[in-house]
């Protein structure tokens, strides 16, 4: 209980813990698809505390790590333009594309500048007239209402020197792919609670009807996540696979509606590639016809640019659980925070980056235990 | 960017038609986007905000206890933008 003992919940923690072990009568397979809940789990060591009841297989839940290569090429490619002033999250910065990243365009001379918020970018705009400002629009469905707001306000306000590069995903068609995948050992998941904020959890249930799987709409906190698997094996246990929400304090069924009405007002569904993983049927958002005029990728003529992924990174074997990420021949070599080879160890929400943290919290941790 | 941050709103205004205000994040205060909340949200209220969107209301003790635990995590990437950001050369006439 060495990470639990810091956590100030630890005893409700440790509650948990015991009905998970004590009501799992055989192992559990489940999945987190969100990557503030990878950390947490790494980070707190719960997949080992849990061992022999609960398996939990970090799943793509992290935007920036599957971000496709040749999204981030078309990233690099428009940041070097000198007529561009690009602006991005500050954790896309750092993402490997095939050359480099868009920290190294910005040492280049490259305009590059991170946002908080894609309003930020727009009114970077409307203040820069004689400059193109370009929005790398990333996320899942918590950054999709404001990337959509963006877009509609820049129509709205006449604003023609705003562009976004797309690059959105959305949760429920990556698990229709990871159950329909012939390995698939995934027996049931938590969803994240933060993303069914936004859309609520409606376009879950006809997945755990057809997939016969639990799906528990889950928070990031210990003991979110604990309460999340109690409800996942009670259900496996019992034999039944429904929707549940453990989140219950900030989410509605349906969501926020007023942010999925602009959402899909500006995007609509269309196939998009994950990084490691390849395309996945109709789970990203492009923009909608009436919005071209704000698509990047047509705007800088970089909508064909197609690469492919290096072969050493085994990013997709890791996110579809098929591989732990210190078991990659590359993790902590070739690959670390500092030098990235894939995504996965970018940001501290990438499985890969997660294990190499607390691989550091450990050492450090029995050094001072043995001095 | 995707955990939410918890925040309460101090100010607010009309931008042209989008409604805006300012939300203090444990002494950080930035301008958001209140548009997708404003039937429900009021001065005072807590909200969770997303790369500058406030998406739903939360209790003053859901909104203090997140953020401890965001800070616990040392998740708080977005809070470092959003003062990275503020002095930075996004400011109104700041350097480029
Ligand atoms: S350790 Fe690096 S190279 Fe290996 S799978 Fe993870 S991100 Fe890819």
């Amino acid at each position: 209980m060495k990470f639990l003992s810091e956590y100030r919940d630890a005893d409700i923690a440790k509650a948990l813990i015991a009905r998970i072990k004590a009501e799992a009568t055989r192992p559990w397979t489940l999945m987190e698809v969100c990557g503030g809940q990878t950390h947490t789990i790494v980070r707190q060591g719960l997949d080992e505390l849990l061992d022999g009841a609960v398996e939990m297989i970090h799943g793509p839940g992290c935007p920036v790590c599957v971000t496709p290569l040749e999204q981030i090429d078309k990233a690099l490619a428009i940041a070097a333009r000198p007529d561009v002033i690009f602006t991005s999250f500050g954790d896309m910065l750092r993402v490997p594309g095939s050359d480099c990243d868009l920290q190294q365009i910005r040492a280049r001379g490259g305009d590059v500048r991170i946002v908080y918020s894609p309003l930020d970018a727009l009114a970077l705009a409307q203040r820069t007239p004689d400059k193109e400002i370009v929005f790398f629009a990333v996320g899942f469905e918590t950054t999709a209402p404001a990337n959509a707001m963006a877009v509609w306000r820049a129509r709205e306000l006449g604003v023609r020197n705003f562009s976004v590069l797309v690059s959105h995903v959305t949760v429920p068609p990556a698990i229709t792919a990871i159950m329909e995948a012939p390995d698939n050992r995934v027996q049931g998941f938590l969803a994240a609670g933060h993303v069914c904020a936004v859309m609520g959890w409606t376009e879950y249930e006809p997945l755990a009807e057809k997939y016969r799987i639990p799906i528990v709409v889950t928070g990031f906190e210990p003991v979110d996540i604990l309460e999340g698997m109690l409800l996942a094996v009670r259900q496996l246990e019992s034999g039944r696979h429904e929707v549940e929400n453990q989140y219950v304090r900030s989410v509605r069924r349906d969501g926020t509606p007023a942010a999925r009405t602009t959402v899909e007002k500006v995007f609509e569904l269309g196939d998009r590639k994950w990084r490691g993983i390849g395309e996945i049927p109709m789970s990203g958002l492009r923009l909608r016809s009436e919005f071209s005029a704000y698509d990047a990728e047509r705007k800088f003529g970089v909508a064909d640019l197609a690469v492919d992924e290096p072969a050493e990174c085994r990013a997709g074997d890791v996110l579809t659980g098929r591989l732990k990420p210190p078991k990659c021949g590359a993790f902590g070599t070739r690959c670390t925070p500092e030098h990235p080879l894939g995504a996965l160890m970018v940001s501290a929400e990438g499985a890969c980056a997660a294990y190499y943290h607390i691989g550091k919290y450990r050492t450090q941790e029995t050094a001072g235990a043995a001095s | 960017m995707c955990l939410g941050i918890p925040g309460k709103v101090v100010e607010l205004r009309d931008d042209n038609g989008l409604a805006m205000g300012v939300v203090d994040f444990g002494g950080v205060r930035r301008e958001c986007c209140l548009a997708y909340v404003q039937d429900d949200v009021a001065l005072g209220d807590y909200v969770i905000v997303h790369v500058g969107f406030a998406i739903t209301k939360v209790d003053e003790a859901e909104a203090r206890r997140t953020f401890e635990v965001l800070k616990e995590m040392g998740d708080t990437a977005e809070l470092d933008w959003i003062t990275q950001v503020a002095t930075d050369s996004l400011a109104m006439g700041g350097d480029a």
